[in-house]
């Protein structure tokens, strides 16, 4: 599976496990607007890091957290390099 | 308990109340990974004790917990190795005294680095792992002295006063995944961390406490337990007090 498949693979269990309802996601869907809260994105960080063994977000030097479902998803691929 | 030992992580366990705590996890049937950076005489022994009695297991993790960019590694690497963490134990701890106006700043800068800063970022780590999990237990070691003041500690009553606010906050927001976490308020307890305070001092104490006596580390290690296990599973963001009643 890609990085971008496991990702929303897992967006969609954690919402679902949430009790929420995920949004029609696409690039540009702001991360707060996707369906999941702030909880439920530490939760997905966390199982994703157990799937993909990266944790993008400790190991580079940019403080903030994406904006977007895009950014998202490019911090994971670029954390893979 | 069952077949399979949860893991519970104690820091500071290689002297003191973190070894006490190590020891009694350990006859609890819990896998006891007991961080320091050095492996005393008396956890070399009670590891070799844990393997003899069959009970949970005890292992050594060598880590110096001031080193906060290490934190991330050390808790990937101990998941690795152990599997899920159910439980955490923030013990490790110094406790520097002298008064305020002449504690040199790099005391003041250790203090809240090992006491405060320390403790949250390894809570941050291992917090993730019980989320993917869906469970834990997280016990903070405070300190009465964080709520009630005491000449010579004003550095340290802050970080102990930190991990108070720390329990409160926290607690509500892993609740719901969970996650109970809660602090233990020791008193005044004879480690190695308070061998200087003088026999008058430790008489003055004694003679406040409405016990007149003072709690030992085996007394503050049976309320970590009684935390840690299903008895508290409805007991989140509480402070247990453990001090003879040194603060009734
Ligand atoms: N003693 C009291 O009267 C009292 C009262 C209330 C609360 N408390 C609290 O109880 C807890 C334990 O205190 P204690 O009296 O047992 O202290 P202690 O005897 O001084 O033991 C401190 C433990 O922390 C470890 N530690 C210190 N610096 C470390 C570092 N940089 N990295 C990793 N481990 C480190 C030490 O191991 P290494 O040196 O091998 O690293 C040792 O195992 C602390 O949180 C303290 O604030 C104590």
């Amino acid at each position: 599976m890609s990085i971008k498949l496991t990702i929303m693979d897992e967006m969609a269990r954690v919402a679902r496990e949430h009790g929420k309802t995920l949004a029609p996601l696409n690039d540009d869907v702001a991360l707060l607007d996707s369906g999941l809260d702030s909880l439920g994105l530490a939760v997905l960080v966390a199982r994703l890091e157990d799937r993909l063994g990266l944790d993008p977000f400790t190991t580079s030097d940019d403080v903030q957290f994406p904006v977007t479902v895009g950014d998202f998803v490019k911090a994971y691929e670029h954390g893979g390099h | 308990m069952s077949e399979k030992p949860h893991n519970v992580l104690v820091t500071g366990a290689s002297r003191g109340l973190g070894l006490a705590i190590a020891r009694r996890l350990s006859a609890a049937g819990y896998r006891v990974i007991a961080v320091a950076r050095s492996k005393s005489k008396p956890l070399t022994e009670a590891i070799a004790e844990a393997e003899q009695s069959g009970r949970g297991p005890m292992h050594f993790a060598p880590f110096d917990l001031g080193k906060i960019e290490a934190i991330p590694d050390l808790v990937k690497n101990l998941r690795k190795e152990f599997g899920p963490l159910y439980g955490l134990v923030n013990n490790a701890a110094v406790g520097h005294d002298g008064a305020l106006a002449m504690m040199h700043n790099s005391r003041i800068e250790e203090l809240v680095r090992l006491n405060t800063l320390s403790p949250i970022v390894l809570t941050k780590y291992v917090v993730r792992a019980m989320m993917a999990e869906g469970a834990g237990r997280i016990v903070n070691v405070a300190s009465i002295i964080g709520f009630t003041g005491y000449s010579g500690l004003a550095a340290y009553a802050a970080t102990k006063a930190a991990m108070l606010g720390f329990t409160r906050s926290l607690a509500r927001e892993v609740g719901r995944l969970g996650i109970n976490v809660n602090a233990v308020a020791p008193g005044f307890l004879d480690t190695e961390m308070t061998h200087g305070l003088a026999g008058e001092q430790r008489q003055r104490v004694i003679r406040r406490s409405a016990l007149r006596r003072l709690a030992d580390v085996d007394d503050v290690a049976n309320a970590v337990e009684f935390l840690l296990g299903d008895k508290a599973r409805s007991i989140s963001g509480t402070v247990l007090t453990v001090d003879a009643g040194t603060t009734a």
